[in-house]
């Protein structure tokens, strides 16, 4: 009686063939993940110049609260986050809504185009992206030709317009992606829904914000958390755009462009070598994105009431 | 750290272990990083030519990246502790060098045994050298000129004879009168890097660091001096925003702009421009207005280190000294063709040192560049000569904008003391 009470549950916890099969995944995913994790959080205890690093206890806790250049980052990461992500996903969402109406048409190729900047590499949109913006370059001629402005804008000198820029190319190359997404998930949304709308004479602007906009909130709720963590991450970019040029050069006029992955970076390969700093930066990350992503959860959790 | 090297290790042996017979069955192929292909890639390649000559089965494999890219590269493999992937040869920027050895013990191979360092300039051996063991074949020198088109500077109403002595307020009103009658500015400089500053602080004798390695940035006439004039360069106008390094080479190669002040490895790259044949002249820098300051400094300037992983150490090391310790003949043709001004110091009796250059109008250039190194005031790099010429290069923007250089130097004093706690 006694096993059968355990049930199937229990049998499976102990079959030998299943572990057998897990095994090999399992054992990577220890070396390359759970490994790392550990020793690099381990790591974030330790201070010292390139490879002789010693236990310091909480002295790199001390030295992230003191840190101006920290500081700087966490902020411009903020920056990029808190105007980019809405920017991009309103945007998304509404090309997705254009896209999706049955009456535009070449809709594919439109979807298409709006799609294709993603599957470019990063560092190859983001050097062309620096040629477009130089001062004399393809932008602002553009713009001159054209009679907008009279002097070239200062993209790559000015703290501003660098950020602006960044902006512009993060945008770029994003907005297809989470379009694509919200493509999908309304061709998934019952169309007698909208005819019974149509019925009662709520116009196309009601029907967008007041049914499809709730109808996609799980795929909202998504796209917001891969944006933050990717804005969090933020690091090609900034990296090709304004960290180029000699090893000592600033990340952007002012070091605008300086994000937490950059800094990261910064502390690991281009200064002296601080691991240990960097990995508790990068904790740092870590950290944000968990309470970020707990917030939205949460946001989205209460007006489902 | 044991545990994850020799995991990473088990694992790269298993995976590459046919990689690896491929590598053992060609004879010893010698791998370089370095990074400007108008210089020390060329050179590299033509010392792998002449070693060759003696060792018939000598094979040099030059890899050409951007400098940035050699400096990023390698440290990433040495933080990695892996030897594969790595190049028997890397060429290192002196500002980097002690940062290096410092940081990877063990990463280089010590050449003290092997190499004869009386022949070099003291200080080449002196900036490579930790407890004791040098660890460099020194290279190139970075002591600067001002190269200037003649052409232009003519259009404007001077002569190459006024280039001389320049101070940088002279430079200033130079640059405005080649604008105002030329249309082209006098200088490309990329507001994100501190190149210049570099220049100016070290023509007075001063570095961000004192003679110990401390920070010293707040109580420096040198430093002061030079973000003082380079303020006024910004606030006057008379630069072309270059962003980067091909930027700011295509500046001066395509005759946008009138002048460049940077180290003597620039020569081959000036030069590349055939077209150009007589149209450019080199004076001594502008000289700053503070006491000690000598009209020379020096930019850069590099040395070749060989890693101690590699599986041709030996061989590397022989290479570089019979080729770079010893062949005087050398040292000529790189200078010629390349404006390579060597550290070895006998090659500088060499006959190219005493050459004219037909491309500079017949000018004594190598002489001159000869006199003006020896005037370079020597300065200590320390090891974080890259976190403070970020903090300098972020400041650049406020310096335009006005902010007085006190506070810029206040800023960049507290970011550096955070920094380096």
């Amino acid at each position: 009686m006694s096993s059968l009470a355990s049930g199937p549950a229990q049998r499976r916890r102990f079959d030998i063939n299943g572990w057998l099969f897990v095994a090999p995944a399992l054992t990577l995913i220890a070396i390359f993940m759970i490994f790392p994790i550990l020793q690099s959080f381990w790591m974030s205890f330790q201070q010292g110049r390139g490879m002789n690093m010693t236990f310091a206890g909480y002295g790199n806790l001390v030295k992230l609260w003191n840190d101006p250049l920290f500081i700087q980052a966490l902020s411009n990461t903020f920056i990029f986050f808190l105007i980019q992500v809405p920017i991009m996903l309103t945007l998304a969402l509404v090309m997705a809504a254009v896209l999706n109406n049955p009456a535009i048409r070449f809709r594919g190729l439109f979807r298409t185009a709006i799609f294709l900047p993603c599957v470019t590499s990063l560092v190859a949109y983001s050097v062309l992206f620096k040629s477009m913006f130089v001062t004399d370059g393809i932008v602002n001629s553009t713009l001159e030709t054209i009679g907008l402005i009279s002097d070239p804008i200062p993209w790559m000198t000015d703290p501003f317009w660098c950020r602006t820029m960044i902006i512009i190319a993060i945008t770029w190359r994003w907005t297809g992606y989470n379009m694509i997404f919200y493509l999908a998930a309304m061709q998934n949304i019952d169309k007698s829904v909208y005819e019974a709308a149509r019925i009662d004479g709520v116009p196309s602007i009601g029907r967008f914000a007041f049914l499809t906009v709730p109808m996609l909130k799980p795929v909202i709720l998504f796209t917001t958390v891969t944006s933050t963590i990717g804005t969090l991450q933020l690091f090609d970019e900034v990296a090709n755009i304004t960290g180029g040029g000699s090893a000592g050069g600033a990340a952007g006029p002012s070091n605008s462009a300086l994000t937490l992955s950059l800094y990261i970076y910064n502390l690991t390969f281009k200064f002296m070598p601080s691991f240990g700093y960097a990995a508790l930066v990068s904790y740092v990350i870590v950290f944000l994105v968990a309470i970020l992503a707990f917030i939205q959860f949460y946001l989205a959790r209460e007006s489902d009431r | 750290m044991n545990f994850s090297k020799t995991l990473r290790r088990g694992t790269l042996a298993f995976a590459g272990a046919s990689l690896l017979a491929i590598v053992t069955a060609q004879a010893a192929e010698l791998t370089v990083w370095c990074w400007d292909p108008n210089f020390n890639v060329a050179i590299m390649k033509e010392a792998g030519d002449r070693y060759a000559k003696t060792h018939p089965d000598f094979k040099l494999n030059v890899v050409d990246f951007a400098k940035v890219d050699v400096e990023q590269k390698l440290q990433t493999g040495l933080a990695s502790g892996v030897s594969d992937g790595m190049p028997d040869i890397v060429l290192i920027e002196d500002y980097g060098a002690q940062k290096y050895l410092q940081s990877f013990p063990g990463a280089f191979a010590p050449l003290s045994d092997k190499v004869d360092y009386s022949g070099f300039a003291p200080y080449k051996v002196q900036l490579a050298t930790l407890d004791g063991k040098v660890y460099s074949m020194p290279f190139d020198s970075g002591v600067t000129g001002f190269y200037y088109r003649k052409d232009y500077i003519e259009a404007a109403g001077y002569k190459p004879a006024d280039m001389q002595d320049l101070t940088w307020d002279k430079y200033i009103e130079i640059a405005k009168a080649v604008e105002a009658k030329t249309g082209h500015k006098m200088l490309a400089l990329d507001p994100n890097d501190a190149g210049y500053v570099r220049i100016f602080m070290q023509s007075a004798g001063s570095w961000y660091f004192d003679k110990d390695g401390n920070p010293n940035i707040l109580d420096n006439p040198g430093l002061k001096a030079a973000l003082e004039v380079e303020q006024k360069i910004l606030q006057a106008g008379i630069y072309k925003p270059a962003a980067g390094w091909a930027d700011w080479v295509g500046a001066f190669t395509s005759g946008d702009v009138a002048s460049v002040t940077t180290g003597v490895w620039i020569t081959g790259t000036v030069k590349s421009g055939a077209d150009q044949k007589g149209k450019w002249g080199v004076a001594p820098i502008p000289k700053l207005d503070v006491p000690g300051a000598v009209a020379a400094s020096n930019l850069g300037g590099s040395s070749w280190y060989v890693l101690s992983g590699s599986k041709a150490k030996d061989e590397a090391i022989d290479f570089l000294n019979e080729i770079y310790a010893k062949d005087i003949d050398f040292y000529q043709k790189i200078l010629v063709d390349r404006g390579a001004v060597g550290s070895l110091l006998a090659a500088r009796t060499g006959t190219a040192y005493s050459s004219n250059d037909e491309f500079f109008g017949g000018e004594p250039i190598w002489q001159n560049f000869s006199d003006w190194l020896s005037k370079v005031p020597s300065v200590n790099y320390g090891v974080f000569t890259n976190e403070v010429d970020s903090a300098i290069a972020a400041h650049l923007p406020d310096l335009a904008k006005g902010t007085s250089v006190d506070d810029v130097l206040k800023a960049v004093d507290a970011q550096v003391k955070s920094q380096l706690q």
